[in-house]
């Protein structure tokens, strides 16, 4: 005997710390006891079976344009394959792994040190930006901070390769401090510019991402950061920021923002967790919060997250899909990986639930219904409704959608499409 | 070079992809004939464009006769050979041919210095400052979503254009609605009334799931409705912003019920290599603009549409060194419509009188719209913004 909060908790578990569960995975974990559930959804480090089937994409240094018209539009080509090849590459990522964890706190600091292959244009930064987060991606955050403060792919994005001591920018100063490390509110102007100049001198390389130090462009003098006085490099910045109070809050509050609800405040507590900067320990307090239990704390799924779980479920491999339908349609909701709307990251809730990325959704799931399978949903026309449920880690149909699936359970494609599309899919309720 | 904006790559990618879509049919099939409740001919309509970024005021509306302009920007200051005369010493951009023709007519405002106290250097804040209308508390409604929160249920109320909602369009109880830029297409047949079935409100449903059933429920009755207006895709050699505001027109010229558009564009932020980005960008706002007004303005509409133009915040007075300016504060915004009394409304900000280092706020956003939602929109501006009693007087009485 089931409880009602224990399915409504594991439905948020395999959602919000993974991308949904596999054909079967929500049964199974729903009938070995929520205890056991709960370790197996936060599960990550060991050899993952599904993970092993991902194909490496080939992503290398294009290096410059050529200058003839033949070779040129050869080379574009290239530069264009090599992003949907890493896009592919990643999407099969989150689809295939056996315990997603990883993947999706690496998709969670996608979002977070939001950066672009719109203005970075290369794939090779993108994938190393992209190793980085996954290597720290429940490691210690003064570690991830430190690693990308000197990331080729968010310099540039930054206009960090600009910023030189004669002429400081100001842009990657602040961002870091306002959107990644700090909050707003936890710095003055003179600290923006403080950090400016302190980010000084590192120059990357457009293709590869490679970053290098130019000592004379750094600027070299002394001066006062967050109140500390001295001559700072870019990880003497990370550190002195990483190591305040308020990164502290301002990470455990991002992440109870994003894993749990907008709308109710993070509990105090949960800062403790994060003392020791440890991810792992604030992911794993978040994740074991009794909220989790608590009806009414809904978050709208991203396109991505909801294009992911549906592939899960219908067993689809997004690399053996046609990468120009895959782009378009996810393009068409509004969320593309590589490439978020700004620094700021992906907007969250109601902006993605529209009548436009609702007609898309409609459309995809269609596509993707068409490209996979829906045995699981057997041939019972009495029990699929219910199993439909538990095929796609759902806890509770509303009465609505009871309704529009019954109507549907002769035609399984049909029933599976809608059930992609119902409300309490497209939101981890 | 390829451009990788997303849009582009829609465009690249799109033209194969939309052959495979299955299970969806045209809106031919589901579309009635024309739109239940035609907005009468004299209802203004008010369009609101953003620009994300933090447009940079200083090269928009340019200085160009103080010596302090070009002492201060080497490398990116615009001489009276790059910009086209207005008055008082400042000119638009070169690029800006369509809003000078505007100006000409006296169908344009240009008001100087739009910001508000304490200006935010941070994008994501000034823009939900702008957007939310309120500048110290911290809250989540948007301004036009407050005014929709006193209007009647009803999709078409205000309509943004795109794929995600502008956070202004997101009250406490209602949120306008998003249309795609390629037109709608909904399910059909069986399928389609079981899909439609998705979209009623169901008593379990939480504050989230409630707006998932709401935007699938839109989705139907939007497509019944503008669904046969939207079918002709604009030319897609058009900037995106053009396309946006040709759909607005398709849809205000059907007599849609709409009062309030959304469109926006981004790019900016030009911390780098400013004077090309943003002379093109500032030329495809103005030509997008000044030729959605020439559609509307050969119709029965031509006097309801108003256009509004703002950014989150102007740039640093100083070049930064990178061919391009920081953050700054106040800026100008642009309105624009057969009933605007044109000209220069507030203060141009001393280049000499710097806070801070930045231009001076002679003139408060929420001035402008008091103006919007009291002349346009027919609405006590107090009871969008709570408190504020001033308001400019944009249009003709």
């Amino acid at each position: 005997m089931t409880v009602a909060s224990d399915r409504l908790e594991l439905a948020r578990l395999v959602h919000r710390f993974g991308f949904g569960p596999k054909p079967g995975q929500f049964k199974h974990l729903l009938d070995g006891g929520i205890v056991r559930a709960r370790a197996s959804v936060l599960t990550h480090g060991g050899t993952d079976r599904g993970l092993a089937r991902v194909v490496e994409p080939q992503i290398t240094d294009l290096g410059q344009a050529p200058s003839d018209d033949a070779a040129s539009r050869i080379y574009w080509q290239n530069v264009w394959d090599q992003y949907m090849s890493l896009a592919m590459w990643w999407l099969d990522r989150m689809v295939l792994a056996d315990h997603p964890l990883v993947e999706r706190m690496t998709w969670f600091w996608h979002g977070h040190w939001a950066t672009s292959i719109d203005k970075v244009e290369f794939a090779l930064p993108m994938k190393i930006q992209n190793e980085t987060l996954r290597t720290y991606a429940l490691g210690n955050f003064s570690d991830l901070s430190r690693a990308m403060v000197l990331d080729g792919a968010l310099i540039y994005w930054l206009d960090g390769e600009v910023n030189v001591a004669d002429a400081p920018n100001e842009n990657l100063g602040r961002e870091f401090m306002e959107l990644f490390t700090l909050g707003v509110g936890n710095y003055s102007e003179n600290d923006v510019k403080a950090a400016a100049r302190g980010l000084t001198g590192y120059q990357v390389d457009q293709t590869s991402g490679r970053v290098t130090f130019d000592a004379t462009q750094h600027d070299p003098a002394p001066f006062s950061l967050l109140g500390v006085h001295d001559a700072f490099s870019a990880t003497d910045i990370s550190d002195l920021v990483t190591s305040r109070e308020e990164s502290a809050a301002f990470i455990a509050r991002r992440m109870w923002f994003r894993f749990v609800s907008t709308s109710v405040p993070m509990p105090r507590t949960l800062v403790k967790s994060f003392a020791r900067r440890n991810i792992a320990s604030l992911v794993y307090a978040v994740a074991r919060d009794p909220a989790l239990r608590r009806p009414g704390l809904s978050q709208a799924k991203s396109p991505v997250e909801w294009f992911v779980s549906a592939c899960r479920a219908l067993r689809v491999t997004p690399s053996k899909l046609d990468s120009g339908s895959v782009s378009w349609y996810l393009g068409q909701m509004g969320q593309f990986p590589f490439s978020p709307p700004s620094v700021g990251g992906w907007p969250f809730d109601e902006a993605w639930l529209t009548a436009s990325s609702t007609q898309y959704r409609f459309q995809t799931a269609a596509y993707l219904v068409q490209h996979g399978s829906v045995t699981p949903l057997g041939s019972s026309k009495s029990t699929m409704v219910q199993t439909a449920a538990d095929w796609l880690g759902v806890a509770k149909w509303s009465p609505r959608t009871e309704q529009s699936l019954r109507q549907a359970v002769s035609d399984p494609s049909a029933l599976a499409t809608l059930a992609l599309c119902a409300p309490e899919y497209v939101v981890s309720v | 070079m390829i451009d990788f904006s997303r849009r582009q790559f829609l465009k690249f990618t799109g033209a194969s992809a939309l052959g495979t879509v299955a299970a969806t049919l045209t809106l031919e099939d589901v579309a009635s004939a024309a739109a239940a409740a035609a907005l009468p001919v004299g209802t203004p309509i008010l369009v609101i464009v953003t620009l994300y970024g933090g447009n940079d005021g200083l090269n928009t509306v340019v200085p160009y006769q103080d010596s302090t302009y070009a002492t201060m920007r080497p490398g990116i200051s615009l001489s009276a050979a790059d910009v086209l005369p207005l008055a008082n010493g400042l000119a638009l951009n070169g690029s800006m041919t369509g809003f000078k023709k505007l100006w000409d007519q006296q169908k344009l405002a240009i008001v100087l210095g739009v910001s508000y106290p304490q200006p935010n250097y941070s994008h994501f804040t000034s823009m939900a400052i702008w957007q939310t209308a309120s500048p110290v508390e911290q809250i989540t409604s948007g301004w036009i979503g407050r005014w929709l929160d006193a209007q009647p249920r009803d999709p078409f109320t205000a309509i943004g254009i795109g794929d995600v909602l502008t956070p202004l369009m997101a009250g406490d109880h209602r949120v306008g609605s998003v249309l795609p830029l390629y037109g709608l297409d909904v399910p059909s047949g069986s399928f389609g009334v079981e899909a439609q079935l998705l979209g009623r409100p169901s008593s379990t449903d939480t504050v989230i799931t409630s707006m998932a059933t709401g935007a699938i429920g839109d989705l139907f009755s939007l497509a019944s409705t503008v669904g046969p207006v939207l079918t002709n895709v604009p030319p897609s050699t058009a900037s995106d912003l053009a396309q946006q505001l040709d759909v607005v027109a398709k849809l205000i010229t059907a007599n849609v019920p709409t009062r309030v558009y959304s469109v926006t564009t981004d790019g900016f932020d030009v911390h780098a290599d400013e004077l090309t980005t943003q002379n093109a960008l500032l030329g495809t706002v103005s030509d997008a603009i000044s030729s959605f007004l020439t559609q509307v303005g050969a119709t029965a509409r031509a006097n309801d549409v108003v256009v509004m133009v703002y950014s989150e915040f102007g740039r640093r007075v100083e070049a930064n060194g990178s061919q391009g300016t920081d953050h700054g504060t106040s800026g100008p915004v642009f309105v624009a419509g057969n009933r605007i009394a044109g000209g220069f409304y507030g203060e141009q900000p001393s280049l000499t009188q710097l806070v801070d280092g930045d231009l001076a706020v002679t003139t408060d956003f929420r001035d402008v719209y008091a103006s919007m939602l009291q002349d346009v929109l027919a609405t006590d501006p107090q009871q969008i913004i709570p408190g504020w009693t001033t308001k400019l007087n944009l249009l003709h009485a």
